[in-house]
């Protein structure tokens, strides 16, 4: 298990060809990691008949919605939540000083 | 991949709040595609990629159970459990036998 | 019925657009299935029940016991299952549940962008509107105004907290209770619990003004 809560996380950038359950919207996107949810198969592999085995961490991963829309309509509090699976998170970037 | 079904933060209209009855085909739909589920005959997950395959502009025009019967007739001719001549066969007989429209 | 020609060259594309096209398929593959033992009538007619008999009023009650009973409560949140059997509501199967409780400083709403993923188990079919494509594209962009729509306008101060069901787990809303209460009992506090609250659209409703 890479990540565990309070951990800040980066959404890998690039699209995928086939089957994924990581919206658009949040790729490339720095969150936190809320809660780790469980270990789950691969719906990638599952999508095409494959067992999608190993399974891997499905974690909780909240977003500030200042940081996904541009211009969001609403406080700088609110947040938005995606269950992510492990494979396309990264440790975000440190500050550069 | 990004496709039609991707849709956090695209562009919408307001909410349609009417509700339709749920009719007897519908939940047929559901309970069939649950039940091969069950049977491990085919997964939510072929059955998510099933839908998204649909092209575009299908996706967006059919209803919720229109698109699980498209996905369950995809999946079921895919993985060979039936063709798509026999249910074209079999459709054509109930309409005759019934007088469905 | 629309006139308009939606034939893109493939004949069938007419047909499919006909008014039961998708119903006789259905009703071909079951007949189908059925003769070649794949399924029985009997398995179809049993899910049949099963999904019929989920609805609202599963989590009005499961709300409802929350609101009296604070261990109750924290079993909701940390074990759905478990206190969902403890009510008898059989929510057994491989989809992950996770109640999201609404403070006074923060307001929970649910969505499925990707497909409208919904806790089925538990409260049965969603509504219509969950599943459309506008509540898919703006849940997640401008919740407050989604909201809006139902009503709903958040006291200042709150932060609205949108999750997007995209993987194993489905999501339910433990709504605040309403002042005014703490006199009833669990059915009647129940009957507060609109199903529109569990998803966090708007609020649960308030007791009726005595007098």
């Amino acid at each position: 298990m890479r990540f565990k809560p309070g951990d800040r996380v980066r959404v890998h950038a690039e699209a995928k060809p086939g089957h994924v359950r990581t919206p658009g919207y949040v790729r490339g996107k720095e969150g936190r990691v809320e809660a780790v949810l469980g270990e789950f198969r691969n719906p990638e592999s599952l999508a095409y008949g494959d067992p999608g085995l190993p399974e891997r961490p499905l974690y909780k991963v909240s977003f500030r919605q200042e940081d996904l829309w541009e211009g969001y309509p609403g406080p700088p509090d609110d947040t938005l939540s995606v269950d992510i699976y492990e494979h396309w998170l990264e440790p975000a970037r440190e500050e550069t000083p | 991949m990004t496709g039609v079904h991707d849709l956090g933060g695209s562009p919408g209209g307001p909410i349609d709040k009417s509700q339709h009855e749920v009719e007897d085909w519908e939940r047929l739909a559901d309970a069939v595609t649950i039940v091969l589920d069950k049977k491990g005959l085919k997964t939510t997950d072929e059955h998510r990629r099933a839908q998204e395959s649909l092209p575009p502009e299908v996706y967006r025009e059919l209803s919720y159970y229109e698109r699980w019967v498209a996905a369950t007739e995809l999946l079921l001719v895919e993985k060979g459990v039936l063709t798509r001549e026999e249910i074209d066969a079999k459709a054509e007989e109930l309409e005759e036998s019934w007088g469905e429209r | 019925m629309s006139d308009n020609d939606h034939d893109n060259g493939h004949g069938h594309a007419h047909e499919e657009h006909e008014a039961g096209y998708y119903a006789r398929r259905i009703r071909a593959m079951e007949e189908l299935l059925i003769e070649k033992g794949v399924l029985t009538e009997e398995e179809v007619r049993r899910q049949i029940e099963y999904m019929e008999a989920r609805s609202r009023a599963n989590g009005a009650r499961l709300v409802a016991r929350a609101w009296v009973d604070p261990e109750f409560k924290a079993r909701l949140l940390s074990d759905t299952k478990a206190a969902a059997m403890v009510l008898g509501i059989d929510a057994s199967g491989p989809v992950e549940f996770v109640v999201v409780e609404n403070t006074p400083q923060a307001h929970n709403l649910i969505v499925c962008t990707l497909c409208s993923c919904y806790p089925r188990a538990i409260l049965g079919r969603p509504p219509d509107w969950y599943k459309s494509l506008n509540y898919r594209s703006r849940a997640v962009r401008e919740p407050r105004a989604v909201m809006r729509e139902f009503g709903f306008e958040p006291p200042d101060g709150v932060e609205i907290m949108v999750h997007d069901s995209t993987a194993d787990v489905r999501y339910m809303v433990l709504p605040m209770r309403p002042p005014g209460t703490e006199d009833m009992g669990e059915e009647e506090l129940a009957e507060l619990v609109t199903r529109d609250s569990l998803i966090g659209v708007s609020p649960p409703r308030e007791p009726a003004r005595v007098g």
